[in-house]
């Protein structure tokens, strides 16, 4: 007897409806890397199990977000609710929900899986294991999640599903008949999928007659009716009209309207001990309700949360400004509106002479920033100047006193500083082999510190590039930020996959690298490099600010400084030449017309220190790695 | 009494293209030149007003394509609508690859009194580079052909700033024009315009990219070099022994009305700035429907855009701007009203103020455009 149905049994003696749900309920996630078939498999069970027609699916339904759809990234979790016919006659009610697939939200992704008892494991038959999948599978593990592997793509015809199966056996430990075979795309495998599920993935425990205790695994802000939490049931129930508080935040909310997912949102009358479903809170803010906490009731609850809650802390910074002035105010508004959905979001005001007025932005990782950037200029139509990226730093200065710093301009002087400390990180890198030489180059340039290597196996599509290993470092999250993963996938010709985990704060030597133009310092170009690169660092910025800044009416030195040591320097020569020659026939409005379009473009630019400047040299800067 | 006009021909034939040529003048079209010609006195009827002419000038393309008895007939045409003045310049470009002995002795006995040739360099690779038609050999036989005929105001045109283009290279065809002993230069700037074949072919890299500050070293070769046999500097980009200055260019730069016949021609008149259509067939096409030019442009220039055209052209000259002059034509304090571009200008070296006069300075010549947008309105 299988451990399900022994419950089933168990509990069929209490003759009680809440518990027979219960034990027919499966709660369960899928993990995959980006464009290994999560969403595709998704679209399947849901058709397979009839919560919807194929035509009806038409969009990949999980990923509501068109920026999700086009990135192949899901950002927000969602569950889905599937009523699906075992064939042990039983109907089981199938709860899938959706786990971001990328490392920046590792902590949704662990709040998504305690809201499971199970995982669906899916790697793509072509590629094998990839670092994120890897990283997020041990998470599951980790919270004793059942893990069911599947190998998606096997119509694919470069697919090599023996040589993955190898992988995951060398890697995780599964043995043939315990990983599935699938075609996500056709449907081939996916009704034995739904079978396993139903036998290896255990029932909810908790009890309904408990003190309610449910967990919530995402948030969504809705202008009519407030936040809406996704959540996990653990103990007792919810009904619309409970007052509820959150244990965590202290917040408190009255119940709006319960319901679940199938997968439009569809009110019902409780949600049970053991059930996923959402609750409408006309709570104003997604901050006041956030990913992780407990929710139990206002009289009688719970003491104790599920699992100890804190917000996620930003780790990466950058200011985000408008490229036009006048801009500002919609830039506030549009970074206020996503904030209401993104709480990791974090934004504070600042002002840069160069830049006007803007905000310095935190972000769990570069791809938070990169999606809020495109979300902004994509929803928001807003033309905007993002600066480079930055850690944020903990300073002790002389004094004693600690300071959190997340712009380089706001870094004391040298002289007042004790003590700076900086954000690590430990990275997992899969790679063909024939690429660790220059990988581990690229790694120890970025002050990596070297770990464990681990072999894999090999896979045809990687084979020319011999067998698969997995790579461990440690690194200062600062050396990752600029063009660490574009050279990582040019240096592996594209097959490298990263993943990296926040590991603590680590004692560090550091100096502000200042930039003058023209004996001006430029706060928006200061970088925070270790002493040793000032050089180098000075140098290829000072190059580019050469390439960049159009000459003037007089020598423009660039001098790139630490403290009062200039460490490189360029002098743009004064400009000598500019000069209509031709009056041909009389043509004096083209003339004229010239000089305006030379007029306006002036207009546009900026100025530092008597030096006119186009807005664009700036940006080109600011992109420098 | 209005001010006497500058009256331009626009001859918009070329035997071939040049490679740097974005002017509106056309090949394999020549013959449509008797056809054009009539259109071109339609024009002349259709615009006179009975003004005097201070200057003629057949301008192009190439004006030597037409046959004397052209030239004869549109002079023939111009002395009965206007007024001549005795005195006037009447000046005629000539491409050298086209120019022969007997041709500019009949054009200079009907009058024409001045002889711009379009020689470019006396290197013949700088001149197939440039697309030109001519050798240098045939550029020096055209200057004495110019000297035979009787023209005694000769001026001579050159290109610097070339692809490749030495400081040397440039110093041996100024010396050899300048042994030509022409009354009037122009050094003209290489201007890349887009789509012309020169330019394409830097775009391409297979020729090197001019370099601006190598430019400028010629400009200034050519200053050193055009002083010692006294040529006056009078404008930007012209030199002339004193008085023969070209009366009809000087029109332009101290912003006087003149007249433009001919396709693409620009007028100046009445405080209005227009212009023909740049199509050659439209042109023709309008003539023969007995309706005047489609304009392309037709600009009203407002009093104190005036100012900033009369200022800007002004300064192009070696003299400069006159304080007073500017008061008595526009009520206007230039060093008040143009405070801030003034001092500043000044400041950073371009301008100078000397008896009177404001004008550009040896480093503000060659950046004259950054003193010009300074001044412009708005």
């Amino acid at each position: 007897m299988t451990p399900a149905s022994t419950l089933v049994a168990t509990l069929a003696v209490r003759d009680n409806k809440s518990y027979m749900e219960q034990a027919l309920t499966r709660n369960f996630c899928i993990i995959a890397h980006i464009d290994h078939g999560k969403s595709t498999l998704a679209d399947r069970l849901i058709e397979l199990t009839g919560t919807l027609g194929r035509e009806e699916i038409g969009e990949q339904v999980l990923d509501s977000m068109e920026l999700e759809r086009e990135r192949g990234i899901t950002i927000k979790a969602k569950a889905v609710r599937l009523n699906y016919e075992a064939k042990d006659g039983n109907t089981y009610r199938l709860n899938l929900i959706d786990t971001p697939g990328h490392v920046d939200f590792s902590y949704e992704v662990s709040r998504t899986l305690a809201a499971c008892e199970g995982a669906v494991l899916v790697i793509d038959a072509t590629q094998g294991i990839q670092a994120q999948t890897l990283a997020n599978t041990y998470l599951a593990m980790e919270h004793d999640l059942e893990v069911i592997p599947v190998i998606n793509k096997i119509d694919l015809p470069g697919s090599e599903p023996e040589r993955v199966l190898e992988e995951i056996k060398n890697v995780l430990g599964y043995t043939s008949p315990d990983v599935l075979l699938i075609s996500a795309k056709t449907g081939q495998g996916v009704p034995r999928l739904l079978e396993e599920i139903v036998r290896r993935i255990p029932p909810p425990a908790g009890d309904a007659h408990l003190p309610l205790r449910a967990l919530i695994f995402d948030s969504h802000y809705d202008v009519y009716r407030g936040v809406i939490a996704y959540l996990r049931v653990v103990d007792g129930r919810i009904s619309r009209g409970d007052n509820l508080r959150l244990i965590g935040q202290d917040t408190e909310m009255e119940v709006l309207e319960v319901g679940y997912f199938a997968p439009e949102p569809r009110p019902a009358p409780e949600l049970l001990a053991g059930e996923v479903g959402y609750i409408a809170t006309g709570l104003k803010s997604v901050e006041e309700c956030r990913v992780g906490d407990t929710v139990t009731s206002v009289s009688h609850g719970a003491a104790e949360p599920l699992i100890g809650y804190y917000p996620p802390k930003p780790m990466v910074f950058a200011g985000i400004y408008p490229t036009q002035a006048e801009d500002y105010k919609e830039l506030r508004e549009a970074i206020e509106k996503l904030n209401l959905n993104d709480a990791s979001l974090t934004y504070e005001p600042e002002s840069s002479p160069i830049l006007g007025h803007g905000f310095r932005c935190g972000f769990l990782g570069l791809l938070h920033l990169d999606i809020v950037r495109e979300r902004l200029e994509r929803e928001f139509y807003l033309s905007l100047v993002v600066t480079v990226p930055g850690v944020s730093f903990i300073i002790t200065r002389t004094s004693g006193q600690k300071t959190t710093v997340v712009n380089p301009s706001d870094f004391p002087v040298p002289a007042e500083i004790a003590k700076i400390e900086e954000p690590w990180v430990k990275i997992s890198v899969i790679t063909p082999s024939s690429f660790i030489g220059s990988l581990m180059e690229l790694i120890t340039q970025s002050e990596g510190v070297y770990k464990h290597t681990e072999y894999l196996g090999h896979t045809k599509s990687t084979g020319e590039f011999g067998q698969r290993v997995r790579l461990e470092y440690e690194l200062p999250l600062r050396s990752m930020l600029t063009t660490f993963y574009d050279q990582l996938k040019s240096r592996s010709r594209g097959y490298a996959s990263l993943d990296y985990e926040f590991i603590g704060y680590r004692e560090a030597k550091l100096v502000k690298l200042d930039v003058l133009v023209n004996d001006v310092p430029v706060d928006a170009f200061s970088r925070i490099v270790p002493p040793e690169r000032a050089h180098d660092v000075g140098k290829a910025m000072v190059a580019k600010l050469k390439e960049v800044i159009p000459r003037q009416l007089f020598r423009v030195p660039i001098q790139a400084a630490v403290g009062s040591r200039i460490v490189a320097r360029e002098d743009i020569s004064a400009k000598r030449k500019d000069v209509l020659a031709k009056c041909y026939g009389g043509d004096i409005t083209r003339k004229r017309k010239l000089l305006e379009k030379q007029k306006e473009g002036k207009k546009k630019m900026k100025s530092i220190g008597r030096v006119e400047v186009p807005k664009e040299a700036f940006l080109d800067v600011l992109k420098l790695g | 009494m209005s001010h006497a006009i500058a009256l331009y021909l626009h001859v918009p034939f070329c035997r071939r293209k040049c490679n740097y040529c974005s002017f509106i003048s056309y090949e394999y079209r020549e013959a449509d030149i008797p056809a054009y010609v009539s259109a071109l006195k339609g024009e002349l009827v259709r615009r006179a007003r009975g003004e005097r002419v201070r200057s003629i000038y057949f301008g192009g393309g190439t004006p030597n394509l037409l046959s004397i008895k052209q030239i004869a007939d549109i002079l023939a045409t111009v002395g009965s609508l206007y007024i001549v003045e005795e005195t006037a310049e009447i000046t005629i470009e000539a491409n050298p690859g086209l120019a022969n002995m007997a041709y500019l002795t009949a054009i200079r006995e009907l009058g024409v009194n001045r002889l711009s040739l379009g020689v470019q360099s006396l290197n013949d690779a700088e001149l197939a580079l440039l697309g030109r038609i001519h050798t240098a050999a045939e550029a020096r036989e055209a200057v004495r052909f110019a000297r035979g005929s009787g023209f005694d105001n000769l001026s001579v045109d050159l290109i610097y700033g070339l692809p490749g283009q030495t400081l040397g290279d440039w110093r041996k065809t100024l010396d050899e024009a300048i042994a030509l002993e022409p009354e009037h230069l122009s050094l003209y700037s290489l201007t890349l315009e887009t789509d012309t074949p020169i330019w394409r072919a830097i775009e391409e890299d297979s020729l090197p990219d001019i370099d601006p500050d190598l430019s400028a070293d010629q400009y200034e070769l050519a200053e050193d070099l055009l002083a010692a046999p006294s040529y006056g500097h009078y404008e930007i980009s012209n030199w002339a022994r004193k008085g023969q200055e070209c009366r009809h260019n000087l029109a332009y730069w101290q912003n006087l009305p003149y007249l433009g016949v001919g396709v693409a021609a620009h007028s100046y008149l009445d405080g209005h700035r227009f212009a023909n259509t740049r199509s050659l067939d439209k042109y023709l096409a309008d003539f023969s429907e007995k309706l005047p030019p489609v304009l392309d442009l037709d600009e009203e220039i407002s009093p104190g855009l005036q100012l900033a055209e009369t200022v800007i052209l002004g300064l192009r000259l070696g003299e400069g701007i006159d304080i007073n002059n500017i008061k008595n034509r526009f009520g206007i304090d230039i060093l008040t009203h143009y405070n801030r571009p003034v001092e500043e200008m000044a400041d950073a070296g371009l301008l100078e103020q000397i008896d009177g006069h404001i004008k550009l300075t040896r480093r503000g010549q060659l950046l004259s455009n950054e003193v010009f947008w300074r001044f412009l309105p708005g």
